[in-house]
């Protein structure tokens, strides 16, 4: 009978016993709640490869993965997990450093490979490039490089950075600092910030500035919305920028009150 | 819990276990209290909290007006209903008070004899208690943030000072002058904390988002600089970490003194192991945090699970730490908090607001059990249990 009382939970100590809500509801956005790589594979279904003609990886973003696993702990760990692995690399996304894309490892490299070389061939970057994917990819499965681990560690000289900046696979972060990068990734930014606008713009303006979930997916994206309203919708939920109330016809998508 | 009462009446569990289910379920009850009010005294905002280790009896506040004040937390006369008087204050026409806001007041950690109380006057004043007059007055170049004295040393009496400079000084109380600078940070230090655990380390956030732990014994610089990414270490890397995306605010240990959380401008709040600097990965979600200068928050002591107490807006929020979830938001204050303390024996929160002009206290307290009498408190000395006990 004790043994009952060992487990400190707060459950047993909640002074009001809070309705368990109900999870029968078919939500279309919450189809997913196993693993954070079932989530990644899933959303990169989401992205729109015809749109970049394939010259991109499809890439998913770390607040869409909240929004599909509610535990955000979890999906930080597990996501950290799958990094260490290999399987995933994460993105540094410029117009928010806490914005992080999500690529698969073999997409990444499939793409590069493809879309760089075809681009510079015969330029002089071509062979810094190689190098870069064959060497530090594998090894090193951080955000970020810093100088010394590339002078010493990898054996590039400063004009190979100089021109794998160029190419597009590094960014400048800091002084000796660069973030990985994916390649031709400005438009998709530039099509995410405007869609991400476009979309939040749609419950701005919506009476009392709440919209129903369905109601919002049925509506015509407008022209700003290039990769998708599903997409969007993932993406506001997990980055906290709309609060999710679950009401009897549905999510309903609220703004926040500040 | 009539089980737990039981089982410790019978000595078949460890005392411990209902004291902490007891707190845990205190705090997870926590309201705003109907019954207990705080005298006003302040004329602005409160901008500091601190309550005195020894007895929890004793609370100083400090406010944007200059003006520090002392109260009596205790309720000796029989009503439930009861205001904590002030005992005494460091008013506007007092010879020695600070002449623009008040930013940190600190009790000294092993009696109530002496407080220390920074200012944006660029002073560090040290106040007797039962005087009221300043025993020491420490003069720096640049405001200050921020000060914090540890609670555990015994072979030190140093106080850690955060200015508007990137240089963090350290205090000697008993030499009277400054006697130790961190240089390392690079713009102002929002933000110091000693280690509950290690009397010799520190931690202190900077505005350019860089989170130091130093150990004050070393010459050579600080220990780690905690960064968000957890990458490989390395001697060079040091200059890219970033605990934050943002200036970071806020700094607390946990009571065990073995994690660190962190508050930041960019929304989030981090947990860290305090040994090795790694970022625990616990999401907190968004925690709204748009304080140009240090954001007071607090964990609880003594509770089972151990949550953490955050000023959001004009709500308290309420984490589980190691989990990250989100218990409640503690409503009742009509402008925003600044500033909130945890008292472990009563499992009483009490926080501040800044207001323009008006400002309100909420006092708020648990639930209260019809406690018998040998629930077991940790108190120092010996205290008769008065009528008191019985208006539980």
């Amino acid at each position: 009978m004790s043994r009952k009382r060992h487990r400190l939970v707060p459950d047993s100590f909640g002074l009001k016993r809070r309705r368990e809500q109900g999870q029968a509801e078919a939500d279309p956005l919450r189809g997913e709640s196993g693993s954070a790589r079932a989530a990644v594979a899933e959303l990169v279904q989401l992205f729109p490869r015809g749109l970049f003609e394939d010259a991109l990886p499809p890439i998913a973003l770390r607040s869409q993965v909240y929004s599909l696993v509610p535990d955000r702990t979890a999906a930080d760990r597990q996501l950290k997990e799958l990094q260490e692995q290999g399987e995933i690399r994460i993105i540094q996304l410029g117009f928010d450093l806490d914005a992080h894309g999500i690529i698969f490892t073999e997409d990444y490299r499939t793409r590069v490979c493809v879309c760089v070389l075809k681009a510079c061939d015969g330029r002089p970057y071509a062979g810094a490039v190689q190098k870069f994917l064959a060497s530090v990819l594998p090894a090193c499965g951080d955000l970020s490089f810093q100088q010394d681990q590339m002078t010493q560690t990898f054996g590039f000289r400063d004009p190979e950075i100089t021109q794998l900046v160029n190419a597009g696979v590094l960014t400048v972060r800091d002084a000796g600092s660069w973030w990985l990068a994916v390649p031709g990734a400005g438009r998709f930014i530039k099509y995410f910030v405007k869609g991400r606008q476009a979309v939040l713009g749609m419950v701005r303006k919506a009476k009392y500035r709440e919209l129903l979930l369905s109601e919002l997916l049925g509506r015509r994206a407008p022209a700003a919305v290039r990769l998708g309203l599903t997409y969007h919708v993932h993406d506001l939920i997990g980055a906290q920028l709309v609060d999710c109330v679950s009401t009897t016809s549905g999510t309903l998508l609220r703004l926040p009150e500040t | 819990m009539l089980g737990f009462l039981s089982a410790r009446q019978t000595g078949l569990e460890d005392p411990l276990r209902l004291r902490r289910a007891e707190s845990t379920r205190r705090v997870l009850g926590l309201e705003l209290n109907k019954d207990r009010d705080i005298e006003r005294i302040h004329g602005s905002g409160v901008n500091t909290l601190d309550i005195e280790p020894v007895e929890a009896r004793y609370m100083l506040s400090g406010g944007s007006d200059g003006v520090i004040v002392l109260y009596d937390l205790e309720n000796s006369s029989r009503q439930p209903y009861y205001t904590c008087k002030a005992v005494c204050s460091v008013g506007r026409n007092h010879p020695d008070v600070h002449k623009y806001s008040v930013e940190t007041v600190q009790w000294y950690p092993h009696d109530t004899g002496m407080f220390t109380s920074s200012s944006f006057d660029k002073t560090l004043k040290v106040w007797d208690t039962n005087t009221l007059q300043t025993a020491d007055i420490f003069n720096f170049e640049e405001t200050v943030y921020s000060h914090h004295m540890s609670p555990v040393a015994t072979k030190h009496c140093l106080v850690a000072v955060g200015t508007r400079g990137p240089k963090v000084q350290l205090c000697d109380l008993k030499s009277g002058s400054c006697s130790h600078i961190l240089q390392g940070h690079r713009q102002e230090i929002l933000a110091v904390s000693w280690s509950p655990r290690c009397e010799y380390i520190l931690a202190t956030a900077s505005a350019d988002s860089r989170v130091k732990l130093w150990d004050v014994r070393r010459a050579s610089g600080c220990l780690f600089t905690l960064d968000q990414h957890n990458g490989k270490k390395s001697q060079a890397v040091e200059s890219a970490n970033t605990a934050h995306n943002g200036k970071v605010n806020g700094l607390c240990f946990t009571s065990d003194g073995l994690h660190l959380l962190t508050v930041g401008t960019d929304n989030r709040m981090r947990l860290w192991n305090s040994s090795n600097g790694e970022n625990t990965l616990v999401n907190y979600g968004k925690v709204c945090n748009d304080s140009r200068k240090a954001l007071k928050f607090t964990v609880s002591d003594g509770c089972s699970s151990e949550f953490v107490f955050v000023p959001y807006g004009s709500t308290i929020a309420v984490y589980t730490i190691y989990s990250g979830e989100q218990i409640t938001m503690l409503k009742g204050h009509y402008k925003s908090v600044d500033c909130c303390v945890f008292q472990s024996h009563f499992q009483r929160e009490t926080e501040h607001e800044r207001g323009r002009g008006r400002e309100r206290r909420r006092h708020r307290i648990g639930n209260r059990l019809q406690a018998p009498s040998h629930q077991p408190r940790a108190r120092r000395g010996a205290r008769t249990p008065g009528p008191r006990d019985r208006d539980l």
